[in-house]
């Protein structure tokens, strides 16, 4: 057991658990997208934080490699989620994702 | 240590606030700050590699993504009320999400390695060890952004599913 680790992967599941609040809860395209968001850097900070701490990564600095490709990933999920969305809004007047139920 | 408690409190204030809150550009704002404190937990924890592409890349992208995506529609404040069904769905699914993940760390007995803060070399093992994986993000981006503009570009009227055809005709 390690305090670090531990604290650092309880934050990890909290963010994570966030973004998953906002993609069930919220209707807005751009808070859902702002929650997937939440959700990557969620695993990014796990994977950064067994790097440092714990025994399974063969080199020190695999987590951070890691972290930066999810962090380049989510970024990319984002830009074509925006454009998406952008659609959505010019379509439908609205950012709902729902726009079209009533 | 009681510098990365204060950042992983504010972080995750920070990101709360972000998803509950009525007021997109309130949330987009809330939103980097957190994805700005989460670099600052990367500066205690990684290579500063890793802290400068957070802070200056990831942040700065994600935030002008969202906000030229606020300046192209009128959708600041959203329609949705607090606490309706689909905030208690929510909010249940993200508590047993959570608490799971809790259970999980607190019960495992992690296989702990004191290792310093692998700062040196991390840009030359980023280029040297995963070129493959940095190809392959590249392709990923490129992808992503030509998406994006196709996505853009198409004409108005293009995503409405077509008409049906009046009864009596054929095809």
């Amino acid at each position: 057991m390690n305090a670090g680790l531990n604290l650092i992967l309880t934050a990890s599941a909290a963010l994570f658990a966030v973004g998953a609040f906002a993609v069930v809860a919220r209707r807005s395209a751009v808070l859902m997208l702002i929650g997937t968001q939440f959700m990557f850097f969620g695993g990014s900070i796990a994977f950064v934080a067994f790097a440092r701490f714990g025994l399974g990564a063969a080199h020190a600095s695999a987590g951070a490699a890691v972290a930066i490709f999810a962090g380049a990933t989510a970024v990319a999920e984002l830009a074509v989620g925006l454009a998406m969305a952008a659609l959505i809004y010019r379509e439908h007047r609205s950012l709902a994702v729902d726009a079209d139920r009533g | 240590m009681i510098l990365i408690y204060a950042v992983v409190v504010l972080m995750l204030l920070t990101a709360v606030t972000s998803v509950v809150v009525r007021n997109t550009l309130w949330a987009i704002g809330s939103f980097a700050s957190s994805m700005a404190l989460l670099a600052l937990l990367y500066l205690t924890i990684a290579p500063f590699l890793l802290f400068a592409v957070q802070l200056l890349v990831f942040t700065t992208v994600s935030s002008a993504l969202l906000f030229g995506l606020l300046r192209q529609t009128t959708g600041l404040e959203s329609s949705q009320e607090p606490f309706s069904r689909e905030w208690i769905i929510g909010s249940a699914v993200a508590a047993a999400l959570l608490a799971l993940l809790v259970v999980v760390v607190a019960t495992t007995s992690w296989p702990v390695r004191a290792t310093e803060n692998a700062a040196a070399g991390f840009g030359a093992t980023l280029t040297n060890m995963y070129v493959v994986s940095l190809a392959v993000l590249v392709v990923i981006l490129a992808s992503a952004a030509l998406g994006s503009g196709l996505l853009l570009a198409a004409p108005r009227g293009s995503m409405k599913s077509p008409a049906p055809r009046p009864k009596g005709t054929r095809r």
